[in-house]
Parts: C-alpha cells; structure tokens; sequence
C-alpha cells in the first residue's frame, strides 16, 4: 500500500486506488487461507502475475493480453483471448472495447470467436443487442461499429434462421439502432427522429425491400424507452464501494494547510474514509486509509468547534492519504492529523464507535505490518 | 490564441447574420476533428454525456451557426443511414490527417460517398490538410491530388492547410466556409 496511495493524474486513478487495495486485500485473503491450510505462507506468483496482467489490460489492453501471453496464462489463440474477454472477471469494459475495436486481423479474429461465446437464441433482436452491448463498452468509433455489428448479425442470424431474410439486413438494422439510440439519448445531437423518420431511414435495406413497419415502430418504441445501458465493470466500480456503507454523514473537516472548516460527506467503508462535497458526487474528494491510524477526542479548549476528533498516525508524521486538488489532479494529503467536528455529541460518538471499530477489525493490516517486518528482515 | 479566438468570433458572426447555418465536420478516425471542434467552440463547454452509439459532438459558437461532428467509415451497405444526418446541411468540413498516406484513399472513398448523397447536393465543402506540423505531412497540393478534388465540379470546394494543435489554418478554414455559406445560401433560397 505504500505505493498505492499517493499517484496523481486523472480520477481514473481513484479506481485503480481501490482496486489495489481491494487486490491487496484479496491477496492477504489469499495468504491467510493457504496459512490455514499448510505451512506454505508464499503467495502464489501465478495468482499475482494474472492481477498484474488484469491491470495492465486495464491501461493497455494490448500490453496486458502481451503480458498474459508471456507469462503463460493466456494462451496466444483467438479463441482462449475471447473466452478471457468475456468472462471478463476484473477486467474494465472500455478495455474490452478498444481491444475488441482494433483493425488488425488477430484483434478481428478475437472480436469473431467473442461474438460467437454469446448465446441469442430465440432472442427478440434488440434483447439480444442490450446483451450484447452490456458484455464491452461500444467504442464510438463509426468502423469499429461497424465490423462490431456486422459479427453481432451473423451470430444472431446464425442462432435465429428466418428471421431475416439475408445477415445484411440485420447488420444494416443493427447499426441504424445504434443510430437511433446515439440521436436520441446523446445531447449533442439537437435533431432527434421521429419514428417516421426511423422508418423511412431503413427504406429498402431489406434485400431492396422494406422491413414490417410494426417491426420498425416496436425497436423505436424500446430505444426511445429504454436506452442502452452503459455497461458496469465487474467488482471494480466505484459504487460498489460506496453502497451500503459501514457509516455515512455530514462533518465539518480541517483543512491541512490552511486550518479552516469545510463542511463533507463523509463514507466510512472497505477500512477507508472517504469524502464528498456533495452527497451526489460520483468520486470523492479524498481518501483516507485506516491503515496505521488512530483516532481520538480532541478536547473542547483544543478546537474551536465543538463535538471534534482527529484521525493521527502511528508511527509516522503525515498520514498516508490523497485528495483532488483545484485542477482535479490527485495529490498526497498533507495531514499530519485530520481534524473534524460533528454536529453533535452523539454524532461524534457514534463516529468515533465506528471508526474504532473499522480500525479494530483488521486482521489484514495486522498481516501486512507482519510481511512487512518479514520483508525487512529478510533484506 | 487570443487573436484566433476574437478573428473566429467575428467569422461566426458574419455567418448567422441572415439564416442559421448547419455545418457538419467529417472525416475518418484520428483525422483531429475534436480538436478543430475545441479550436472553433469559443467559450462553450463541449458536453460529454456518456451514451452508447457514435461519438457526436455540436458546438454553437455563436447563435445560429452550429457545428456537428462525426466520425464517418463502415462499408457501403450502411452509407444510405447516413443521409439522414446529411438533411439540412449547408457546409461540409472534411478533415483529413495529411500524415496517414496510408489512409487517403479511403478518406477519399469517404468522402465522395457523403457528396454522392441527394442531401449534400451542391453543399460547398472545405477540406482541412490536418497535422502538417508532422514531418511526414503530405502538402495541401498533394492532398488534393491524391484526394481527386478536382473531380468535384458542381460545387464549391476549398483546401486549407492547418495544424489543429496549433490552431494553425483554422481560422482560414471558417472564413472560407462562412463566405461558401453564404453563397449557398443565397442561391437556394
């Protein structure tokens, strides 16, 4: 953790941030089992290579299915990358997409058997299309889409004989609704279609003939209704986390520097501390990790705001932790306590509870501190 | 950049004096349509909404003239869709990464099937020769050689050279589209 909690650039760091801590932990997890189970504390590397790779894959995806390929955990066949892509397990959805979006014929090849892992049978056209488009994030790219929805109708077709008359016009259709969809819901575009007009856009796309305007006026009615959805990565959301947290509310914190009072949502969850300026922002303001932290009363005459407690390293100055700044660029904290105040009594009590307890309750720190000793030792 | 921003602003207002003007910005991937489009927005916000589909942009640097973005490509059985994007246009700016030999051509074959289209008709288009700030950077003459330009008769049609990073050209490139504009407009109503 001591190098995963200071980084700085964009929020996408914020994800990351979590993710390795939550590896982390997993890896602890890991350890503590094989512990149990024999003597052998070593972790495994191949367990801690595959996360490596999953990560990379995150950044980069062609450098992390490399990476995979290398280290003997993939092997270099379109079929096995394709059956990694979907399952999918850690791996960033807009990831999958640019892999799956690359014009080269290796990437086409994965996109194919990738295509082929999805079952649409006796599916209405646009379900299959929602499930589709909910397995990778459709890059926006117009040729990317279109070789996209050019495999998608050949599966489809494939699973669904006769329901059109030739794989061209569900690929045709396919791409029209991802039109609509875009000319819809996208603000950008100010213009949005009447149904007529969706009609009359897929004039003659049936081998020179038109579809059932019923069809037609039904996939309108469903886009119209119902966007596709944004497709979520798997364990590696930010809601996630903040979801059913261990405590949640408003408190006044301390600035680091400048020691004056801004009110924040504050989330207690996953041994960390984050806050928010607004109870509806998506990222956070700033993290704190619980990790060699203690936190006690700082008495009335201390503060000049009633009802505060402070978090205080142990055995170092400044407490590891990270915030956005101005720019929106993540920085290291420059805390050496963090000092907030509740609104009331009670409230600083029941914090103070919690905080103690999500300290408490963490046989992984208690772990790590001990590899670390081991480490140094060995060194 | 000061003095873009101010000579564009007066461009944009010399547009929309009359009729609102509709000018749709296309060309392949990675040609640099989102940076001329961040070039030309003023002091409008860019909206990035996240939606699944095509990735679309429009600008309104000043009230009545608005700029659309798209990328364009995928094979010639979906190219009748687009022209129902193509409705009510009145100014093409086609850009072009000078730098990519490799993909002229089919930036060319892009092109010529937009302007095939009933919708697009006479509308004038500009073609932006983007990214000459690379050393490998064909020149606008080239461009428009390899491009066939001159093919392109019954309308009118300008080559510009810029660099969009840079802001390089960009001014040119509207001031000739808002002079095209305006003679199109003219003449079809």
């Amino acid at each position: 953790m001591d190098s995963g909690v200071v980084c700085d650039g964009t929020l996408l760091h914020w994800g990351n941030l979590l993710k390795e801590l939550k590896d982390e932990i997993a890896e602890v997890s890991n350890e503590m089992e094989t512990i149990e189970v024999s003597d052998e504390s070593k972790n495994n590397p191949k367990n801690k290579q595959m996360s490596i790779g999953k990560k990379k894959f995150n950044m980069d995806p062609k450098k992390g299915i490399e990476y995979l390929i290398d280290h003997q955990l993939l092997v270099n066949d379109q079929e096995e990358v394709a059956k990694f892509l979907y399952q999918g397990e850690g791996l960033n959805k807009t990831a999958i997409g640019d892999y799956l979006g690359e014009r080269n014929d290796f990437n086409i090849a994965v996109l194919k058997s990738f295509v082929n892992l999805h079952e649409f049978s006796d599916m209405i056209l646009v379900q299959a299309l929602r499930q589709f488009l909910w397995s990778f994030r459709l890059p926006g790219e117009a040729q990317k889409i279109d070789r996209m929805m050019e495999c998608f109708a050949e599966r489809y077709c494939e699973l669904n004989p006769g329901v059109f008359t030739s794989t061209d016009t569900c690929y045709v259709l396919s791409f029209a609704i991802i039109m609509l969809n875009t000319s819809l819901h996208n603000p950008s575009v100010k213009d949005k279609p009447t149904v007529e007009r969706f009609i009359s856009m897929n004039r003659g796309i049936n081998d020179g003939g038109d579809l059932p305007p019923e069809l037609l006026t039904s996939l309108y009615d469903s886009i119209k209704k119902e966007p596709f959805k944004i497709p979520e990565d798997d364990g590696n959301d930010l809601m996630h986390t903040f979801f059913n947290p261990d405590k949640e509310g408003w408190l006044c914190k301390q600035g680091g520097r400048i020691k004056n009072w801004k009110r924040r949502w504050f989330i207690l969850n996953d041994n960390c501390l984050y806050y928010f300026q607004f109870t509806t922002d998506k990222e956070p303001k700033g993290i704190i990790p619980l990790e060699n932290i203690s936190i006690r009363e700082v008495p009335v005459d201390k503060s000049n705001k009633p009802f505060s407690f402070e978090l205080f390293a142990t055995g170092q100055d400044i407490i590891k932790a990270c915030k956005v700044d101005k720019e929106g660029k993540v920085v290291e904290g420059k805390h050496n306590v963090y000092r907030m105040s509740a609104s009331t009594a009670e409230e600083k009590e029941e914090w103070i509870r919690c905080i103690k307890q999500s300290i408490s309750e963490n046989p992984f720190y208690d772990m790590l501190a001990a590899r670390r000793k081991k480490a140094a030792h060995v060194k | 950049m000061g003095l873009l921003l101010s000579r564009l602003y007066s461009v944009f207002e010399s547009f929309s004096s009359e009729t609102p003007a509709r000018i749709l910005m296309l060309g392949l991937d990675a040609a640099g349509k989102t940076s001329i489009l961040y070039k030309v927005k003023l002091n409008e916000n860019v909206h990035t909404i996240p939606t699944i589909g095509f990735n679309v942009e429009t600008v309104e640097p000043v009230k009545g003239v608005s700029f659309t973005v798209w990328d364009v490509g995928g094979q010639d059985k979906i190219r009748p869709l687009w022209r129902f994007y193509y409705q009510n246009t009145e100014g093409l700016i086609y850009v072009v990464d000078s730098s990519d030999r490799e993909r002229i051509a089919e930036s060319r074959e892009e092109l010529f099937g937009i302007l095939d289209s009933d919708e697009m008709r006479e509308v004038p288009v500009v073609v932006i020769a983007n990214k000459q700030d690379l050393p490998n950077a064909l020149k606008p003459s080239e461009v428009a050689d390899l491009m066939t330009l001159r093919k392109l008769t019954s309308r009118k049609w300008f080559i510009q050279a810029a660099c969009a990073t840079t802001g390089e050209g960009i001014f040119e490139a509207m001031s000739e589209m808002a002079n095209m504009v305006k003679e199109y407009q003219a003449k079809s109503h």
